[in-house]
């Protein structure tokens, strides 16, 4: 069920050239990294990212950028008025005639969910009020990666972290749900919302395909296995990222001229526990002994999200 | 004063070796310091930790630039030039390496300024614990025997205190200290060479220019310059394609978040090496099973 | 309105500083209110909407959101102006360090206003202090004058290729801000003679010209270079100010100095001070000369490069000083205080007697009575430092007032 103008049917099709060159110094199989990856590919090189404090800070270390394009490094809430600024200096020039549309670029936001669910969420609100015409990637790893993964707004129920861990008298971990950051953004209309998984890099390259032909603000959200944070081993980084879509705990979606739409829907989805079983920091349901009221809880409200869709 | 230098990959412990050193100096009695030296870099990068041991109170800080004893739990390091292991080694360093080669045989192939001191590790790890790359406990094993300072007591303590502040369950900590045991009885402490002082000479400081806004700015203008910087080194295995079976679906190229993996004219998938962080997720998605997981070793036989 | 020939308007600071960025042809005013500065751009967006300016003016959403986005205008080659003020100010401050090391040339004005707690309107310089080492240039006005006048020359001196940085100009919120006098206005077609349409003098973003700015580094000496060059970049306007203030004079026949020395002939005591309150300053020093007491006053103009020699030059071989500080940081006093002592350790002749005084917080006024103990307290032995400009009529006011906030005082006494 798709309403997708597909330009990709076959992982051939996909663009041949890489907008990221190799020898970044992020972690071996991080997720985040290869739905960028995917995604600038269809982007091209003729953009700027305005760069939030986060792992992908390290994408560009002096003296070195993988990026093709242009990159900006700016604030862990900055990232969004920095894309503001170029978007409304280049609009300037253009309009003067000083630019020509050749030199033009489109504003990539990149940040993580720490950034995107907190720090940065005020003024990404301001932007989508403004109706600013940029693309915005968060890769979602559900917790501050960069500093040693502690709770973010983003880190689901259930999971422990650094700074939430599962202890004998918070046996559960993270309390608290995942903020759902699509329907905050939804709520505000901006032109375009996606949810990708690296694991669908069709579906993944279609949105951006799409995407890049639009105006105004353009929102991706992309599940982030991450090795590190969640414990497992880099070699399963896709396999987890199907898990979740298999389970239904990452719904594929695009939100678009006021529908929602799944784009990628579980035929039959499996039970959660096979995305939970997966990750260390969810191990704490399983031993020393199985925390089923948890993992019910986690189901629950995963069973409830696809109700009406089902 | 005893300055460690501990070279290894993320991932391999070598923070904690320093820790468990340091803790096991200290309940010897000594002073020390410990920490890691952490940079861009992630899991399975080369990575670098220090402990200081001495007797009286340390009044250095900072990187160890002339180490005393180098520890290097992973012998593919010394070919790494971005590494550098032997940096600042001299004739009073003692070098231990992690490898199943002869001393002799490294010392003439890497041209260490010293005989090394050599344990194969890696297969003790595997032989313990079931893991050739938890090296901690091996390795802090080995600093504090060469010491010959340090009693086993001492480091079974701090074993326990270390692996337990990691979340390591008791069963495991308990391997770990047999682990320990085991190094410690099949090394024995090196001969101590005591470095002079040198007298302090002044640096070379400079009276800076003012350069022109561009050389002056963090700004760079060479796009896609990152692929300078090879990643291959951080490959703890390799993967390779099975060219004869492959079937060109690339969906390893599809899925290798680095970009690694190329197209050749042909159509057929081709793994950079110099820059594939060997996270093998190529190999686990290949639906044919056409790519292999292959060890990592040194160059040279 | 426009401007073809020179004239004299009554314009309230605020509103000189909107001229000031009007005929510097100001392209990007990325923009968030904040008393006492609101009128800055209020008039700016005004003047967008009605196409006097070209460009474009964005309501921002912080002052964290406005500065990031001046910094970001900047680099992708538009001449930005904004403004702010105290609180927003501080909000920004993470954004205002950023961009200053990203070396791209703006200009902005800080209208000052006291910082919480408690929370007030009125001026003193802690919000301008707090920005003190920044990497900012900034120029610390006594006038409307001086405001319109430097936000042109501050462009020149952002601009210029072997500084390139943001310049702050300061004005007093209240005595200023608010405060109408006359300014005159230049013909914009001799201003533009002065300063011309902006042109970059680094690479800026766009697609033919892919670049990676602000990285990250690792390693202490990347980043020490990138800082000494920052501070060179910075020391280095002192002398770019000095050359486009001459210049500024050839055109507009108004010169400024470094720092601005009033009465200082044979005065034996001196105050320091800076921004708007140095004009009640000079009036005391010339009551006080008629008094028979030998006064003078020296104005810090250029604040940031500090120009230290010029401020030694000007005060040694006056034996008494006093600073006034129109800040204060609690445990070690006046700010500038030490900056001052500092620039004069070397000299033989410097002042044997300087006094810190702290005056002016939160818009208290300092009276003539205020310069008069100044100097009684010059004289005396007592050596309590800092002076705090608060007396027996502010204190009963104060108790009066507190009366109403805590009826039984008793119980709190011990």
């Amino acid at each position: 069920m798709t309403t997708l103008e597909t330009h990709y049917k076959k992982i051939k099709d996909l663009h041949h050239e890489e907008a990221v060159a190799p020898g970044t110094g992020l972690c071996a199989g991080c997720g985040g990294l290869e739905g960028l990856r995917l995604g600038l590919k269809e982007l091209g090189n003729d953009v700027l990212i305005c760069n939030a404090a986060g792992c992908f800070t390290l994408l560009s270390v002096y003296p070195f950028t993988p990026l093709k394009g242009s990159w900006l490094y700016t604030t862990m809430g900055g990232p969004v008025p920095a894309a503001q600024g170029v978007r409304d200096a280049l609009d300037i020039q253009l309009s003067r005639k000083t630019l020509t549309e050749d030199d033009n670029l489109s504003i990539v936001v990149v940040a993580g969910d720490g950034s995107s669910n907190d720090i940065g969420l005020g003024a990404t609100s301001a932007a989508l009020h403004r109706k600013l015409d940029f693309i915005y990637f968060c890769y979602d790893n559900e917790a501050y990666g960069n500093t040693g993964f502690q709770l973010s707004a983003s880190s689901p129920y259930g999971s422990s972290t650094q700074t939430t861990p599962s202890v004998k008298f918070h046996p559960v971990g993270a309390e608290l749900n995942k903020k759902n950051l699509f329907d905050i953004w939804r709520a505000q209309e901006p032109t375009y919302i996606a949810t990708v998984s690296p694991r669908e890099p069709i579906d993944l390259s279609n949105k951006f395909a799409k995407a890049k032909n639009l105006v105004g603000p353009r929102m991706f959200i992309c599940m982030s296995p991450c090795p590190t944070g969640w414990g497992f081993n880099p070699k399963d980084t896709q396999l987890i990222a199907k898990l979740a879509v298999d389970t239904g705990i990452f719904p594929i979606k695009e939100y678009f001229e006021g529908k929602v739409i799944h784009t990628k829907q579980p035929r039959r989805r499996l039970p959660v526990e096979k995305f939970l079983e997966t990750q260390k920091r969810f191990s704490h349901l399983f031993e020393p002994e199985r925390k089923s009221d948890v993992i019910e809880q986690i189901q629950k409200t995963v069973d409830k999200y696809w109700e009406p869709y089902e | 004063m005893f300055r460690v230098r501990l070279h290894g990959r993320g991932g391999q412990g070598i923070k904690t070796a320093s820790q468990i050193l340091g803790s096991a100096a200290f309940f010897s009695g000594f002073q020390a310091q410990d920490f890691p030296l952490y940079g861009a870099e992630r899991r399975g990068a080369p990575i670098v930790a220090f402990t200081r041991i001495n007797r009286q109170n340390i009044l250095e800080r900072g990187p160890i630039l002339v180490p005393d004893i180098l520890l290097i739990g992973d012998e593919s390091l010394l070919e790494d030039i971005q590494a550098a292991p032997l940096c600042g080694a001299d004739n009073f360093t003692a070098i231990f390496i992690n490898s199943s080669r002869l001393p002799e045989k490294l010392q003439e192939n890497y041209s260490l300024s010293t005989l090394p001191h050599v344990l194969d590790i890696t297969s003790l790890c595997v032989k313990f614990l079931d893991n050739g790359s938890s090296t901690s406990a091996a390795i802090a094993a080995v600093g504090a025997r060469l010491l010959g300072q340090i009693e086993f007591p001492a480091l079974k303590e701090a074993v326990e205190l270390e692996l337990n502040a990691q979340g390591i369950n008791s069963d495991l900590r308990k391997k770990n200290i047999d682990l320990a045991e085991e190094v410690f009885q099949l090394l024995t402490p090196m001969e101590v060479k005591e470095r002079p002082e040198k007298n302090i000479t002044s640096s070379k400081l400079i009276s800076s220019e003012q350069k022109p806004v561009v050389l002056a700015a963090p700004i760079i203008l060479e796009p896609g310059n990152m692929a300078l910087r090879k990643t291959g080194n951080w490959r703890l295995d390799r993967p390779e394609i099975d060219y004869e079976h492959c079937n060109n679906c690339l969906i390893c190229y599809a899925r290798c978040p680095d970009g690694v993996i190329g197209i050749k004219t042909d159509g057929s998938p081709e793994i950079d090496y110099d820059h594939c962080k060997g996270c093998l997720i190529c190999a686990q998605e290949c639906p044919g099973h056409f790519i292999k997981t292959v060890k990592e070793s040194g160059s040279w036989e | 309105m426009g401007i073809d020939s020179s004239k004299r308007l009554m314009l309230t600071g605020n509103k000189a500083a909107a001229w000031g960025a009007r005929l510097a042809q100001v392209e990007y005013v990325p923009a968030f209110p904040i008393t006492p500065q609101t009128e800055i751009v209020e008039t700016l967006a005004k003047w967008f909407a009605d196409g006097t300016l070209k460009g474009k003016f964005t309501n921002m959403d912080s002052e964290h959101s406005m500065f990031m986005a001046a910094g970001a205008g900047a680099a992708t080659g538009v001449r930005v102006f904004t403004a702010s003020s105290s609180q927003g100010i501080l909000h920004g401050m993470e954004s205002i360090y950023t961009i200053a090391g990203w070396r791209t040339p703006m200009v902005v004005v800080n209208v000052s206003r006291a910082l919480a707690t408690p929370i007030t309107l009125e001026p003193d310089h802690n919000d301008i202090m707090s920005v003190r080492d920044c990497g900012f240039i900034q120029l610390h006005a006594e006038t409307c004058q001086e405001i319109f006048d430097f936000i042109l020359i501050g462009y020149k001196v952002a601009e210029d290729p072997f500084v390139c940085l943001p310049v702050l100009v300061n004005m007093d919120g209240f005595y200023l801000s608010f405060t109408r006098e006359p300014v005159l206005i230049p013909n914009e077609q001799k201003i533009k003679k002065f300063l011309p349409e902006f042109k970059t003098s680094q690479p800026v973003f766009k697609a033919s010209q892919p670049m990676a700015r602000a990285s990250a580094v690792f390693g202490g000496s990347t980043y020490t270079y990138f800082k000494i060059q920052q501070d060179l970049a910075n020391r280095q306007a002192e002398e770019v100010f000095l050359k486009t203030s001459k210049e500024f004079e050839k055109h507009f026949g108004r010169f400024y100095d470094v720092v601005e020395k009033f009465n200082m002939e044979g005065a034996e005591f001196v105050f320091v001070m800076s921004n708007s309150f140095s004009t009640k300053g000079k009036d005391a020093v010339l009551k006080l000369r008629r008094q028979g007491i030998k006064a003078g006053l020296l104005k810090l103009r250029l604040f940031r490069p500090f120009p230290a020699t010029a401020i030694a030059d000007a005060l040694c071989g006056h034996d008494n000083v006093a600073i006034i500080d129109q800040n204060l940081a609690p445990g070690m006093g006046g700010i500038t205080y030490p900056e001052i002592v500092a620039s004069l350790y070397d000299r033989k002749n410097r002042p044997q007697n300087i006094l810190s005084v702290i005056g002016g917080l939160g818009g208290k006024d300092i009276t003539e009575g205020d310069f008069l103990s100044i100097i009684e307290k010059l004289k005396s032995s007592e050596t309590k430092q800092p002076f705090y400009l608060f007396g027996k009529k502010d204190e009963e006011n104060f108790e009066r007032l507190q009366h109403l906030a805590i009826s039984n005082k008793e119980a709190f006494q011990s």
